[in-house]
Protein backbone atom coordinates (compact mmCIF):
# COMPACT_ATOMS: atom_id res chain seq x y z
CA UNK A 1 0.00 0.00 0.00
CA UNK A 2 1.13 3.54 -0.69
CA UNK A 3 2.74 5.32 2.24
CA UNK A 4 2.00 9.02 1.85
CA UNK A 5 4.83 10.22 4.10
CA UNK A 6 7.32 8.11 2.15
CA UNK A 7 6.04 9.37 -1.19
CA UNK A 8 6.30 13.02 -0.07
CA UNK A 9 9.83 12.46 1.21
CA UNK A 10 10.92 10.68 -1.96
CA UNK A 11 9.39 13.42 -4.14
CA UNK A 12 11.27 16.12 -2.22
CA UNK A 13 14.51 14.18 -2.47
CA UNK A 14 14.06 13.45 -6.18
CA UNK A 15 13.36 17.12 -6.82
CA UNK A 16 16.54 18.08 -4.94
CA UNK A 17 18.59 15.44 -6.80
CA UNK A 18 17.36 16.77 -10.12
CA UNK A 19 18.25 20.40 -9.37
CA UNK A 20 20.92 21.62 -6.93
CA UNK A 21 21.58 18.11 -5.67
CA UNK A 22 23.67 17.18 -8.72
CA UNK A 23 26.13 19.99 -8.04
CA UNK A 24 26.10 19.45 -4.30
CA UNK A 25 26.68 15.70 -4.53
CA UNK A 26 29.59 16.36 -6.91
CA UNK A 27 31.09 18.85 -4.44
CA UNK A 28 30.40 16.51 -1.53
CA UNK A 29 32.57 13.81 -3.14
CA UNK A 30 35.63 15.96 -2.40
CA UNK A 31 37.33 17.03 0.80
CA UNK A 32 37.07 20.78 1.27
CA UNK A 33 40.74 21.38 0.45
CA UNK A 34 40.64 19.27 -2.72
CA UNK A 35 37.44 20.92 -3.94
CA UNK A 36 38.79 24.42 -3.35
CA UNK A 37 42.15 23.57 -4.98
CA UNK A 38 40.44 22.28 -8.13
CA UNK A 39 38.08 25.23 -8.41
CA UNK A 40 40.79 27.83 -7.72
CA UNK A 41 43.05 26.13 -10.29
CA UNK A 42 40.24 26.32 -12.84
CA UNK A 43 39.79 29.99 -11.96
CA UNK A 44 43.51 30.61 -12.51
CA UNK A 45 43.27 29.08 -15.99
CA UNK A 46 40.19 31.18 -16.84
CA UNK A 47 41.81 34.26 -15.29
CA UNK A 48 44.95 33.77 -17.42
CA UNK A 49 42.78 33.51 -20.53
CA UNK A 50 40.89 36.67 -19.54
CA UNK A 51 44.15 38.54 -18.88
CA UNK A 52 45.45 37.49 -22.31
CA UNK A 53 42.25 38.81 -23.91
CA UNK A 54 42.49 42.07 -21.97
CA UNK A 55 46.15 42.46 -22.93
CA UNK A 56 45.24 41.79 -26.57
CA UNK A 57 42.62 44.54 -26.45
CA UNK A 58 45.14 46.90 -24.84
CA UNK A 59 47.68 46.24 -27.60
CA UNK A 60 45.01 46.68 -30.29
CA UNK A 61 43.87 49.96 -28.72
CA UNK A 62 47.36 51.46 -28.89
CA UNK A 63 48.63 49.35 -31.78
CA UNK A 64 50.33 52.18 -33.73
CA UNK A 65 52.09 53.60 -30.67
CA UNK A 66 52.99 50.11 -29.55
CA UNK A 67 54.57 49.27 -32.93
CA UNK A 68 56.47 52.57 -32.98
CA UNK A 69 57.84 52.09 -29.48
CA UNK A 70 58.56 48.38 -29.59
CA UNK A 71 62.11 48.88 -30.88
CA UNK A 72 62.82 51.75 -28.50
CA UNK A 73 61.39 50.33 -25.28
CA UNK A 74 63.22 48.19 -22.77
CA UNK A 75 61.51 44.87 -23.43
CA UNK A 76 62.70 43.37 -20.14
CA UNK A 77 61.04 46.18 -18.12
CA UNK A 78 57.92 45.96 -20.29
CA UNK A 79 57.58 42.18 -19.72
CA UNK A 80 58.32 42.67 -16.01
CA UNK A 81 55.49 45.23 -15.76
CA UNK A 82 53.09 42.94 -17.61
CA UNK A 83 53.97 40.07 -15.26
CA UNK A 84 53.38 42.28 -12.20
CA UNK A 85 49.93 43.28 -13.53
CA UNK A 86 49.20 39.64 -14.29
CA UNK A 87 50.25 38.55 -10.79
CA UNK A 88 48.11 41.23 -9.10
CA UNK A 89 45.09 40.36 -11.27
CA UNK A 90 45.41 36.62 -10.85
CA UNK A 91 45.90 36.85 -7.07
CA UNK A 92 42.77 39.01 -6.67
CA UNK A 93 40.75 36.73 -8.97
CA UNK A 94 42.04 33.64 -7.16
CA UNK A 95 41.16 35.06 -3.72
CA UNK A 96 37.65 36.02 -4.87
CA UNK A 97 37.21 32.52 -6.35
CA UNK A 98 38.43 30.96 -3.11
CA UNK A 99 35.83 32.81 -1.04
CA UNK A 100 33.00 32.13 -3.49
CA UNK A 101 33.76 28.42 -3.72
CA UNK A 102 34.33 27.97 0.01
CA UNK A 103 30.88 29.53 0.57
CA UNK A 104 29.39 27.19 -2.06
CA UNK A 105 31.07 24.16 -0.51
CA UNK A 106 29.67 25.10 2.90
CA UNK A 107 26.18 25.47 1.44
CA UNK A 108 26.54 22.15 -0.39
CA UNK A 109 27.50 20.36 2.84
CA UNK A 110 24.51 21.85 4.68
CA UNK A 111 22.10 20.70 1.97
CA UNK A 112 23.74 17.30 1.67
CA UNK A 113 23.49 16.81 5.43
CA UNK A 114 19.75 17.42 5.21
CA UNK A 115 19.55 15.10 2.19
CA UNK A 116 21.33 12.27 4.02
CA UNK A 117 19.07 12.78 7.05
CA UNK A 118 16.10 12.36 4.72
CA UNK A 119 17.68 9.23 3.26
CA UNK A 120 18.05 7.80 6.76
CA UNK A 121 14.46 8.71 7.56
CA UNK A 122 13.32 7.02 4.36
CA UNK A 123 15.27 3.90 5.19
CA UNK A 124 13.63 3.84 8.67
CA UNK A 125 10.20 4.21 7.09
CA UNK A 126 10.92 1.17 4.90
CA UNK A 127 12.12 -0.81 7.92
CA UNK A 128 9.00 0.11 9.88
CA UNK A 129 6.92 -1.40 7.08
CA UNK B 1 -6.67 40.41 -0.52
CA UNK B 2 -8.42 37.05 -0.41
CA UNK B 3 -9.28 37.38 -4.10
CA UNK B 4 -5.64 38.13 -4.88
CA UNK B 5 -4.48 35.15 -2.84
CA UNK B 6 -6.98 32.93 -4.65
CA UNK B 7 -5.72 34.28 -7.96
CA UNK B 8 -2.16 33.47 -6.91
CA UNK B 9 -3.10 29.92 -5.97
CA UNK B 10 -4.95 29.48 -9.27
CA UNK B 11 -1.95 30.78 -11.19
CA UNK B 12 0.29 28.34 -9.35
CA UNK B 13 -2.07 25.50 -10.18
CA UNK B 14 -2.14 26.47 -13.85
CA UNK B 15 1.64 26.78 -13.93
CA UNK B 16 2.06 23.37 -12.31
CA UNK B 17 -0.45 21.74 -14.60
CA UNK B 18 0.79 23.18 -17.90
CA UNK B 19 4.47 23.58 -16.99
CA UNK B 20 5.51 21.38 -19.92
CA UNK B 21 3.98 23.90 -22.36
CA UNK B 22 4.42 27.19 -20.49
CA UNK B 23 8.22 26.94 -20.07
CA UNK B 24 9.01 26.30 -23.78
CA UNK B 25 6.53 29.02 -24.78
CA UNK B 26 8.21 31.45 -22.35
CA UNK B 27 11.65 30.53 -23.69
CA UNK B 28 10.40 30.97 -27.25
CA UNK B 29 8.94 34.42 -26.49
CA UNK B 30 12.12 35.52 -24.73
CA UNK B 31 14.38 34.33 -27.56
CA UNK B 32 12.08 35.87 -30.15
CA UNK B 33 12.05 39.26 -28.35
CA UNK B 34 15.82 39.28 -27.78
CA UNK B 35 16.65 38.40 -31.39
CA UNK B 36 14.05 40.81 -32.76
CA UNK B 37 15.46 43.63 -30.61
CA UNK B 38 19.02 42.81 -31.77
CA UNK B 39 17.86 42.81 -35.41
CA UNK B 40 15.76 45.94 -34.92
CA UNK B 41 18.54 47.90 -33.25
CA UNK B 42 21.50 46.72 -35.33
CA UNK B 43 20.21 44.96 -38.45
CA UNK B 44 23.35 45.55 -40.55
CA UNK B 45 23.37 42.00 -41.92
CA UNK B 46 20.30 41.72 -44.13
CA UNK B 47 20.44 37.90 -44.18
CA UNK B 48 19.96 37.76 -40.41
CA UNK B 49 17.31 40.45 -40.34
CA UNK B 50 14.71 37.96 -41.44
CA UNK B 51 11.57 37.12 -39.45
CA UNK B 52 11.54 33.48 -40.61
CA UNK B 53 15.12 32.93 -39.43
CA UNK B 54 14.39 34.60 -36.07
CA UNK B 55 11.35 32.36 -35.71
CA UNK B 56 13.33 29.20 -36.44
CA UNK B 57 16.11 30.12 -34.01
CA UNK B 58 13.58 31.11 -31.32
CA UNK B 59 11.78 27.79 -31.78
CA UNK B 60 15.09 25.95 -31.44
CA UNK B 61 15.85 27.94 -28.28
CA UNK B 62 12.52 26.96 -26.74
CA UNK B 63 13.78 23.38 -26.33
CA UNK B 64 17.35 24.23 -25.35
CA UNK B 65 18.74 25.52 -22.02
CA UNK B 66 18.78 29.27 -21.41
CA UNK B 67 22.51 29.38 -22.18
CA UNK B 68 21.66 28.67 -25.82
CA UNK B 69 19.72 31.94 -26.01
CA UNK B 70 22.78 33.86 -24.86
CA UNK B 71 24.85 32.02 -27.46
CA UNK B 72 22.45 32.84 -30.31
CA UNK B 73 22.01 36.43 -29.10
CA UNK B 74 25.81 36.90 -29.08
CA UNK B 75 26.13 35.27 -32.55
CA UNK B 76 23.45 37.57 -33.99
CA UNK B 77 25.02 40.65 -32.41
CA UNK B 78 28.55 39.68 -33.57
CA UNK B 79 27.33 38.96 -37.10
CA UNK B 80 25.80 42.44 -37.32
CA UNK B 81 29.01 43.95 -35.91
CA UNK B 82 31.02 41.97 -38.48
CA UNK B 83 28.93 43.39 -41.32
CA UNK B 84 29.56 46.89 -39.99
CA UNK B 85 33.27 46.34 -39.49
CA UNK B 86 35.50 43.38 -38.71
CA UNK B 87 37.37 45.44 -36.08
CA UNK B 88 34.15 46.14 -34.20
CA UNK B 89 33.30 42.43 -34.29
CA UNK B 90 36.77 41.65 -32.92
CA UNK B 91 36.27 44.02 -29.96
CA UNK B 92 32.75 42.59 -29.43
CA UNK B 93 34.08 39.02 -29.46
CA UNK B 94 36.82 39.90 -26.96
CA UNK B 95 34.24 41.54 -24.66
CA UNK B 96 31.84 38.59 -24.81
CA UNK B 97 34.69 36.16 -24.17
CA UNK B 98 35.89 38.24 -21.22
CA UNK B 99 32.41 38.23 -19.71
CA UNK B 100 32.08 34.49 -20.32
CA UNK B 101 35.49 33.59 -18.93
CA UNK B 102 35.61 35.94 -15.94
CA UNK B 103 32.06 36.15 -14.66
CA UNK B 104 29.93 33.40 -16.09
CA UNK B 105 31.99 30.89 -14.17
CA UNK B 106 30.41 32.15 -10.96
CA UNK B 107 26.81 32.44 -12.05
CA UNK B 108 25.97 30.23 -15.05
CA UNK B 109 22.40 29.88 -13.75
CA UNK B 110 21.77 33.60 -14.19
CA UNK B 111 21.88 33.47 -18.00
CA UNK B 112 18.37 34.89 -17.98
CA UNK B 113 19.61 38.07 -16.25
CA UNK B 114 22.23 38.78 -18.92
CA UNK B 115 19.49 38.45 -21.55
CA UNK B 116 16.82 40.35 -19.69
CA UNK B 117 18.93 43.37 -18.65
CA UNK B 118 19.51 44.67 -22.22
CA UNK B 119 15.88 43.86 -23.02
CA UNK B 120 14.69 45.94 -20.05
CA UNK B 121 17.01 48.77 -21.13
CA UNK B 122 15.28 48.66 -24.50
CA UNK B 123 11.88 48.81 -22.75
CA UNK B 124 13.15 51.80 -20.70
CA UNK B 125 12.69 50.00 -17.36
CA UNK B 126 16.20 48.71 -16.54
CA UNK B 127 15.89 49.68 -12.85
CA UNK B 128 13.60 46.69 -12.32
CA UNK B 129 16.46 44.24 -12.78
CA UNK B 130 18.63 44.95 -9.68
CA UNK B 131 15.56 45.00 -7.42
CA UNK B 132 14.17 41.77 -8.92
CA UNK B 133 17.50 39.95 -8.70
CA UNK B 134 18.13 41.18 -5.16
CA UNK B 135 14.78 39.65 -4.21
CA UNK B 136 15.00 36.43 -6.21
CA UNK B 137 18.70 35.73 -6.60
CA UNK B 138 21.81 35.50 -4.46
CA UNK B 139 24.83 37.79 -4.09
CA UNK B 140 26.36 36.28 -7.28
CA UNK B 141 23.41 37.70 -9.25
CA UNK B 142 25.01 41.13 -8.87
CA UNK B 143 27.78 39.94 -11.22
CA UNK B 144 25.23 38.84 -13.84
CA UNK B 145 23.37 42.15 -13.59
CA UNK B 146 26.69 43.98 -14.12
CA UNK B 147 27.43 41.75 -17.15
CA UNK B 148 23.99 42.56 -18.58
CA UNK B 149 24.74 46.29 -18.29
CA UNK B 150 28.09 45.84 -20.10
CA UNK B 151 26.42 43.82 -22.90
CA UNK B 152 23.78 46.53 -23.36
CA UNK B 153 26.28 49.40 -23.49
CA UNK B 154 28.55 47.51 -25.89
CA UNK B 155 25.70 47.07 -28.38
CA UNK B 156 24.41 50.58 -27.71
CA UNK B 157 27.80 52.13 -28.46
CA UNK B 158 28.07 50.13 -31.71
CA UNK B 159 24.62 51.40 -32.80
CA UNK B 160 25.51 54.95 -31.73
CA UNK B 161 28.79 55.01 -33.64
CA UNK B 162 27.62 53.00 -36.64
CA UNK B 163 27.41 56.07 -38.90
CA UNK B 164 30.94 57.20 -38.01
CA UNK B 165 32.38 53.69 -38.37
CA UNK B 166 30.80 53.14 -41.78
CA UNK B 167 32.41 56.33 -43.11
CA UNK B 168 35.87 55.25 -41.95
CA UNK B 169 38.08 53.56 -44.49
CA UNK B 170 39.75 50.17 -44.28
CA UNK B 171 43.10 51.79 -43.39
CA UNK B 172 41.62 53.21 -40.17
CA UNK B 173 41.29 49.87 -38.41
CA UNK B 174 43.01 51.01 -35.22
CA UNK B 175 40.89 54.17 -35.08
CA UNK B 176 37.73 52.05 -35.27
CA UNK B 177 38.92 49.82 -32.45
CA UNK B 178 39.82 52.85 -30.36
CA UNK B 179 36.43 54.44 -31.02
CA UNK B 180 34.52 51.35 -29.91
CA UNK B 181 36.68 50.74 -26.84
CA UNK B 182 36.41 54.39 -25.82
CA UNK B 183 32.65 54.52 -26.23
CA UNK B 184 31.89 51.06 -24.81
CA UNK B 185 34.51 50.07 -22.24
CA UNK B 186 35.67 53.48 -21.06
CA UNK B 187 32.10 54.78 -21.01
CA UNK B 188 31.55 56.58 -17.69
CA UNK B 189 27.77 56.23 -17.92
CA UNK B 190 28.15 52.47 -18.23
CA UNK B 191 30.48 52.33 -15.25
CA UNK B 192 28.08 54.39 -13.10
CA UNK B 193 25.02 52.35 -14.10
CA UNK B 194 26.90 49.04 -13.60
CA UNK B 195 28.14 50.18 -10.16
CA UNK B 196 24.64 51.38 -9.17
CA UNK B 197 23.03 48.09 -10.27
CA UNK B 198 25.63 45.90 -8.54
CA UNK B 199 25.39 47.84 -5.26
CA UNK B 200 21.57 47.89 -5.42
CA UNK B 201 21.35 44.14 -6.05
CA UNK B 202 23.61 43.41 -3.09
CA UNK B 203 21.80 45.91 -0.82
CA UNK B 204 18.36 44.48 -1.68
CA UNK B 205 19.63 40.93 -1.13
CA UNK B 206 21.13 41.66 2.30
CA UNK B 207 18.21 43.83 3.48
CA UNK B 208 15.55 41.31 2.53
CA UNK B 209 17.35 38.60 4.50
CA UNK B 210 17.37 40.63 7.72
CA UNK B 211 15.27 39.22 10.53
CA UNK B 212 12.96 42.21 10.82
CA UNK B 213 9.37 42.90 9.96
CA UNK B 214 8.56 44.06 6.43
CA UNK B 215 12.15 43.32 5.40
CA UNK B 216 11.17 42.73 1.76
CA UNK B 217 9.28 46.02 1.46
CA UNK B 218 12.13 47.88 3.17
CA UNK B 219 14.61 46.20 0.82
CA UNK B 220 12.59 47.14 -2.28
CA UNK B 221 12.12 50.81 -1.35
CA UNK B 222 15.68 51.27 -0.02
CA UNK B 223 17.09 49.54 -3.10
CA UNK B 224 15.20 51.84 -5.47
CA UNK B 225 16.31 54.91 -3.51
CA UNK B 226 19.93 53.76 -3.27
CA UNK B 227 19.97 53.14 -7.01
CA UNK B 228 18.66 56.65 -7.62
CA UNK B 229 21.18 58.22 -5.24
CA UNK B 230 24.16 56.44 -6.86
CA UNK B 231 22.98 57.42 -10.35
CA UNK B 232 22.50 61.06 -9.32
CA UNK B 233 25.86 61.19 -7.56
CA UNK B 234 27.56 59.69 -10.60
CA UNK B 235 25.78 62.18 -12.82
CA UNK B 236 26.92 65.07 -10.60
CA UNK B 237 30.53 63.95 -10.40
CA UNK B 238 31.08 62.81 -14.01
CA UNK B 239 28.37 64.85 -15.80
CA UNK B 240 27.07 61.97 -17.93
CA UNK B 241 23.51 63.26 -18.49
CA UNK B 242 21.49 60.50 -16.85
CA UNK B 243 17.79 61.37 -17.07
CA UNK B 244 16.58 62.25 -13.55
CA UNK B 245 12.89 61.91 -14.47
CA UNK B 246 13.56 58.59 -16.19
CA UNK B 247 15.44 57.32 -13.13
CA UNK B 248 12.62 58.40 -10.76
CA UNK B 249 9.88 56.88 -12.93
CA UNK B 250 12.00 53.76 -13.43
CA UNK B 251 12.43 53.54 -9.65
CA UNK B 252 8.65 53.72 -9.14
CA UNK B 253 8.10 50.95 -11.71
CA UNK B 254 10.84 48.92 -10.02
CA UNK B 255 9.09 49.29 -6.64
CA UNK B 256 5.77 48.19 -8.20
CA UNK B 257 7.38 45.14 -9.83
CA UNK B 258 9.21 44.40 -6.57
CA UNK B 259 5.90 44.41 -4.67
CA UNK B 260 4.41 41.98 -7.21
CA UNK B 261 7.41 39.68 -6.75
CA UNK B 262 7.01 39.98 -2.99
CA UNK B 263 3.36 39.00 -3.26
CA UNK B 264 4.22 35.84 -5.16
CA UNK B 265 7.38 34.93 -3.27
CA UNK B 266 7.12 36.21 0.31
CA UNK B 267 3.54 36.92 1.27
CA UNK B 268 3.44 36.77 5.06
CA UNK B 269 1.10 38.06 7.72
CA UNK B 270 3.14 39.99 10.31
CA UNK B 271 0.05 40.56 12.49
CA UNK B 272 0.03 36.85 13.37
CA UNK B 273 3.74 36.67 14.22
CA UNK B 274 4.51 34.19 16.96
CA UNK B 275 7.51 34.38 19.27
CA UNK B 276 8.34 31.13 20.97
CA UNK B 277 11.10 29.99 23.30
CA UNK B 278 12.29 26.48 23.98
CA UNK B 279 15.46 24.65 24.90
CA UNK B 280 17.25 21.39 24.40
CA UNK B 281 20.39 19.97 26.03
CA UNK B 282 22.73 22.39 24.28
CA UNK B 283 20.82 25.54 23.31
CA UNK B 284 18.07 27.99 24.19
CA UNK B 285 15.98 28.85 21.15
CA UNK B 286 14.26 32.21 20.61
CA UNK B 287 12.19 31.73 17.48
CA UNK B 288 10.07 34.22 15.57
CA UNK B 289 7.62 32.44 13.27
CA UNK B 290 5.73 34.50 10.70
CA UNK B 291 2.80 32.69 9.08
CA UNK B 292 2.43 32.78 5.32
CA UNK B 293 -0.73 34.25 3.87
CA UNK B 294 -2.45 31.47 2.03
CA UNK B 295 -5.89 30.41 0.94
CA UNK B 296 -6.85 27.19 -0.75
CA UNK B 297 -7.59 27.51 -4.43
CA UNK B 298 -11.36 27.36 -4.91
CA UNK B 299 -12.23 23.91 -6.21
CA UNK B 300 -15.15 23.48 -8.56
CA UNK B 301 -17.51 20.82 -7.27
CA UNK B 302 -20.07 19.18 -9.46
CA UNK B 303 -23.08 17.98 -7.52
CA UNK B 304 -24.91 15.07 -9.11
CA UNK B 305 -28.56 15.25 -8.31
CA UNK B 306 -29.61 12.12 -10.18
CA UNK B 307 -27.02 9.78 -8.67
CA UNK B 308 -27.13 8.75 -5.00
CA UNK B 309 -23.88 6.77 -4.80
CA UNK B 310 -20.44 8.30 -4.43
CA UNK B 311 -18.18 7.97 -7.49
CA UNK B 312 -15.96 4.93 -7.27
CA UNK B 313 -12.98 3.75 -9.23
CA UNK B 314 -11.45 0.33 -9.48
CA UNK B 315 -7.77 -0.34 -8.94
CA UNK B 316 -6.24 -3.66 -9.83
CA UNK B 317 -3.07 -4.54 -7.98
CA UNK B 318 -0.77 -7.38 -8.93
CA UNK B 319 1.71 -8.99 -6.61
CA UNK B 320 4.99 -9.94 -8.31
CA UNK B 321 7.94 -11.89 -7.00
CA UNK B 322 11.38 -10.40 -7.76
CA UNK B 323 12.86 -11.87 -10.91
CA UNK B 324 9.69 -13.68 -11.99
CA UNK B 325 7.99 -10.89 -13.94
CA UNK B 326 4.20 -10.63 -14.22
CA UNK B 327 2.13 -13.28 -12.47
CA UNK B 328 -0.28 -15.45 -14.36
CA UNK B 329 -3.85 -14.36 -14.81
CA UNK B 330 -5.95 -15.11 -11.78
CA UNK B 331 -3.45 -14.11 -9.08
CA UNK B 332 -4.39 -10.40 -9.11
CA UNK B 333 -6.75 -8.83 -6.60
CA UNK B 334 -9.20 -6.01 -7.11
CA UNK B 335 -9.67 -3.06 -4.71
CA UNK B 336 -12.40 -0.48 -4.93
CA UNK B 337 -11.35 2.98 -3.67
CA UNK B 338 -13.86 5.55 -2.66
CA UNK B 339 -12.77 9.06 -3.73
CA UNK B 340 -13.70 10.47 -0.29
CA UNK B 341 -11.26 8.07 1.35
CA UNK B 342 -8.38 9.42 -0.70
CA UNK B 343 -9.09 13.09 -0.15
CA UNK B 344 -9.50 12.85 3.61
CA UNK B 345 -6.22 11.14 4.32
CA UNK B 346 -3.87 14.09 4.02
CA UNK B 347 -1.98 14.50 7.26
CA UNK B 348 -1.80 17.87 8.93
CA UNK B 349 1.84 17.50 9.98
CA UNK B 350 3.27 17.50 6.48
CA UNK B 351 1.40 20.69 5.62
CA UNK B 352 2.18 22.50 8.82
CA UNK B 353 5.87 22.89 8.01
CA UNK B 354 5.00 24.93 4.90
CA UNK B 355 2.75 27.36 6.76
CA UNK B 356 5.60 29.47 8.12
CA UNK B 357 8.31 31.47 6.40
CA UNK B 358 11.86 30.84 7.49
CA UNK B 359 13.31 34.24 8.34
CA UNK B 360 16.67 33.29 9.81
Amino acid sequence: MLNEERVILMTKMASYEATDGKKHIKAGNFFRGDYLSIEVMKSLVYGTLAFALGFGLYVLYDFEVFMQDIYKMDLFVFIQNILIYYAVFIVIYGVVSYFIYSYRYKQARIHLKRYYQNLKKLSMLYQKK
Amino acid sequence: MTKLLELRENLKLILNRYEAFIIPIGKFLLAFSVLSVVNGQMGYMSRLDNAALVLIVALTCSFLPLGAQIFFGAIFSLAHMYTLSIEVALVGLCMYLLIFVLFFRFGPKDALVVLMTPLLFFMKIPYVMPIAMGLLGGPASAISVGCGVVVYYLNYSVVNNAATISTMGGDEAVAKIRLIIDSAVANKEMLIVAAAFVVTTLAVYFLRRLAMEYSWTIAIVSGAMLNLVILMLGDLIYDVNISVVGAILGGIVAIAVGKVIEFFRFCVDYRRTEKVQFEDDEYFYYVTAVPKMAVAAPAKTVKRINSATAPTRSVTTERTVAGQGRPRTGSSRSVTVNSQMVSSRRTADSDRADDYEEIF
